[in-house]
């Protein structure tokens, strides 16, 4: 069986191209297509009609509006001294280099400008100082504003009076045959015993119909792992009442709770163990989750001093 | 020819969905540089108790003012009732309702559901 045909030509292989039927689109017409598809679509995407902007992070915000979001920081750390809070916050901030030195940049920069030319500025310096400075950090705002409001006392001078050199004595002063050598002072560095044995670690508040105005306790020690048994005190105005952890083995061996009444203000307190807590208030809420009201709740969790 | 623009046609098309989706939902446009009132609703929460408790620090209201006009909200005590007011009702920590509560009454926007919160109080300035 020959491969030429009638007039001659030598026909084609079976897998040839010239045997196939065609596709009905292009490979290279369909890929450049794409190509100037997904570049004109992410330039309109991007530049044309971006998405709009919302819950901007604070590591976008423009310089200025950073340099506030830090001295809201550092104001806050001045107040409750929370450095873990505080230095995490600093992180999201994406703070090039060591954040705590950015702070201190950050002071120098507001130094040197009008910026502390009101007490308002001059005291949000000051807190950014007080933050680095207490993290052994050092900025050129130190030189530059004071971190208290007293007047730098201007020291005075006392001319010395001159006093005549006393005649020499005639008669050598005599020398002591012996002179006795000091005791050793003894330092004794007192041991501060733990003024309590638990702390507050937390306290928030929840609004539920089904737990309406209760206070749930929790007890646990340093891995986090419940402490049963544990005596706990609820003081409200003369009142009081004492219980103890586990007593509701299906909520957990570390938990106890309280009803409160309407309006009244309680604290919690292990019972000998640490200080009370702050007043909480059996204030009105309404659930989220139906609409309804109730009385605030509050979980307080106690952890070793 | 013709096929070989029918074929740019739906590579195109193709390419346009393929690039919105991308611009737009796994690789938005990020903003930098921006002002402070476009932070998210958490970042501007949080912001606001941290100037709460500046003042409730200082006692200083004109500076805590100051410090909430970056938010670019129109009204700063309606704003800081607001946000105190929304944070009791959504059960927030006790602590920050309660700085927040300090600053809403520096403000003159003490309201009755912040009463039970009023534990603390602002240094007098002097």
């Amino acid at each position: 069986m020959t491969r030429y045909d009638s007039s001659g030509n030598y026909a084609p292989d079976s897998f040839s191209k010239y045997r196939r039927p065609r596709r009905p689109l292009s490979g290279w017409g369909l890929f450049i297509g794409v190509v100037l598809g997904i570049a004109g679509g992410l330039f309109y995407a991007w530049q044309v009609n971006p998405r709009i902007e919302f819950n901007t992070e604070p590591w976008q915000l423009n310089e200025a509006d950073r340099a506030n979001y830090m001295i809201g920081i550092t104001l806050q750390y001045s107040y409750d001294g929370d450095l873990s809070t505080a230095v995490n916050r600093l992180l999201e901030m994406k703070l090039p280099g060591d954040p705590i030195q950015a702070v201190a940049d950050t002071a120098c920069r507001l130094a040197t400008t009008g910026y502390v030319d009101n007490s308002s500025g001059v005291r949000a310096v000051r807190s950014l100082m007080v933050f680095y400075q207490l993290q052994g950090r050092k900025g050129c705002a130190d030189t530059l504003v004071t971190l208290s409001d007293q007047l730098t006392p201007i020291p005075t001078i006392e001319a010395a009076t001159p006093t005549l050199r006393p005649p020499a004595t005639k008669t050598p002063t005599p020398v002591p045959a012996a002179q006795s050598s000091p005791t050793a002072q003894t330092v004794i560095i007192p041991t501060i015993r733990p003024q309590a044995d638990f702390i507050v670690a937390d306290v928030r508040t929840f609004c539920s119909t089904k737990f309406s105005g209760v206070i749930e306790v929790r007890v646990g020690d340093y891995n986090g792992n419940g402490i049963p048994a544990t005596p706990i005190r609820v003081r409200w105005e003369n009142s009081q009442s004492d219980f103890f952890t586990g007593l509701k083995p299906e909520r957990g061996s570390d938990y106890a709770d309280f009803q409160m009444d309407a309006s009244k203000s309680y604290t919690v307190e292990v019972l000998g163990g640490s200080d009370p807590s702050q007043p909480l208030v059996a204030g009105p809420c309404t659930d989220p989750d139906n609409g309804q009201a109730a009385i605030t709740s509050y979980r307080v969790t106690f952890r070793p001093a | 020819m013709l096929r070989f623009l029918i074929s740019l046609l739906v590579g195109l098309a193709l390419g346009a969905v393929a690039g919105l989706y991308l611009g737009w939902v796994q690789f938005p446009a990020q903003f930098v540089n921006s002002p402070a009132a476009s932070l998210g609703e958490r970042y501007k929460d949080e912001y606001t108790v941290m100037v709460a408790t500046g003042y409730l620090k200082d006692g200083d209201l004109g500076g805590a003012f100051d410090r909430l006009k970056i938010l670019g909200v129109a009204n700063i005590p309606a704003y800081v009732q607001a946000v105190t007011e929304r944070y009791i009702s959504s059960s927030r920590d006790a602590s920050d309702v309660s700085y927040l509560v300090v600053l809403a009454e520096g403000l003159g926007r003490l309201t009755p559901i912040m009463e039970p919160y009023r534990q603390l109080s602002a240094p007098v300035q002097p």
